[in-house]
């Protein structure tokens, strides 16, 4: 895990998605987030509940143009993407 | 052969591959902006047509509306062709590229080899840009995608003459001629009118905000009537067509938000920048109705507590959205 932000959104979903035995350590940073091969074993009705979760913690929005596909590629596009919305 | 095409990743499949066509051929434009003259904002649900034998629910027009709508409202001249022999679609798509044009197609997703297999299901309208061949291979601007991407030219036969509901039949487009001119902001107004119509004015039960409601009163009676395993398939369906088919997420009230602000600029009335505003709070209303409807799916909340808040959700989006398009109708008829 590279950075804190990472670290604290793989925690979020585990606790948004009620993921069991995985721990936040345990996720590579570049995964995805999303699909067969997400080791936090997400589908695509999952990721309503990451993106939701995203805006109430982070108060930035997935949504537009922006798509959640994109952005929920992995910890490291999705911690991106808030620095990037942050900043603006 | 390989044409230059300017390809983008967009939220949506149409609306996509209509703004990197018009881009390519020198009308630069958003795909929200694509989006709202196209008219591509709509709700139906229409119970007695069924998608993968789930009821046919619906957040946007009907494939290939935003593409002819867009272009005419611009001036644009387009063809359409469909087939009936995949060998003659095939040599007609190779005369165009051979000739520099980039095709549109429409596809089944299932058939499309560069789709992950999660991601591969039956549905007929997808659309995407045939940009070149290199041996038996396509070159393909898929807007889903961030880069181009390449089909063995039998796989793409298959997904050009899918079966089943919305089956393409070979379907092509592209552009003849673009006009020397563009009235923007008649098109934008052309557009905006026409999504009103079609959520407020709608003489059928199951289109635009009566059909929102005619879903809430149906959702309610679907535990009862049609058992938990059924009334899952149907919820998770719900909010497929919502959050995932052809938007990857995006939800097409947000697309359209951004398109009342480049309106705001384009016809210089500040008030749809309010709408705007207003328009997102709608696409937020309807993700709280999409997390409770995929943590019912999940079993993170019952059934027997979660239909009726369900039912409510729907009517307030049909409320505000009733609320929404009457302002934008008032403002854009003024």
């Amino acid at each position: 895990m590279s950075s804190t932000l990472e670290y604290e959104l793989a925690e979020l979903i585990i606790n948004f998605c009620n993921v069991e035995d995985v721990s936040p350590s345990d996720i590579p940073s570049e995964s995805p987030l999303i699909g067969p091969d997400s080791p936090f074993g997400l589908d695509s009705l999952d990721a309503v509940e990451v993106v939701v979760a995203v805006q109430k913690t982070y108060g930035v929005r997935i949504g537009g143009e922006k798509t959640s596909r994109e952005v929920l590629q992995s910890l490291t596009a999705l911690a991106d993407f808030i620095r990037r919305e942050k900043r603006e | 052969m390989k044409i230059d095409f300017p390809h983008q990743q967009f939220a949506h499949c149409e609306s996509g591959v209509t703004t990197n066509l018009l881009n390519y051929h020198g009308f630069p434009c958003s795909e929200a902006l694509v989006f709202g003259i196209g008219a591509g904002l709509f709700f139906g649900y229409v119970p007695f047509i069924k998608l993968n034998f789930l009821p046919l629910t619906t957040f946007r027009t009907a494939p290939g509306s935003i593409f002819a709508k867009a272009t005419k409202r611009l001036g644009i001249e387009v063809k359409r062709e469909k087939f009936r022999d995949p060998l003659a679609a095939e040599k007609k798509l190779d005369e165009l590229l051979a000739a520099g044009r980039p095709v549109g197609a429409q596809t089944g997703v299932f058939w499309l080899p560069f789709f992950p297999p999660a991601y591969r299901f039956h549905f007929n309208g997808h659309n995407l840009v045939v940009i070149g061949k290199e041996g038996d291979d396509y070159l393909i601007s898929d807007p889903i995608f961030e880069e181009p991407v390449r089909c063995p030219a039998a796989d793409l036969r298959k997904a050009r003459f899918a079966k089943g509901a919305l089956a393409p039949k070979g379907k092509i487009y592209y552009v003849e001629k673009m006009a020397e001119q563009f009235d923007v902001p008649g098109a934008v107004t052309a557009g905006i009118k026409e999504v009103c119509r079609g959520m407020l004015k709608t003489p059928v039960p199951m289109a635009g905000v009566r059909g929102i409601r005619l879903l809430a009163r149906q959702l309610e009676k679907w535990p009862a009537k049609l058992g938990d395993k059924q009334t899952l398939l149907y919820l998770g369906h719900v909010i497929r067509m919502q959050e995932e088919i052809g938007t990857g997420g995006g939800g097409f009230r947000f697309i359209y938000a951004a398109f009342l602000q480049e309106a705001a600029e384009i016809l210089k009335n500040d008030e749809l920048l309010d709408l705007s505003n207003h328009c997102t709070e709608i696409g937020d209303l309807w993700r709280d109705f999409a997390l409770l409807a995929s943590r019912v799916c999940k079993g993170r909340a019952t059934i027997t507590d979660s239909f009726a808040d369900l039912a409510d959700l729907l009517r307030q989006c049909a409320t505000e959205e009733q609320l929404l398009f009457t302002r934008l109708n008032a403002t854009i008829c003024r």
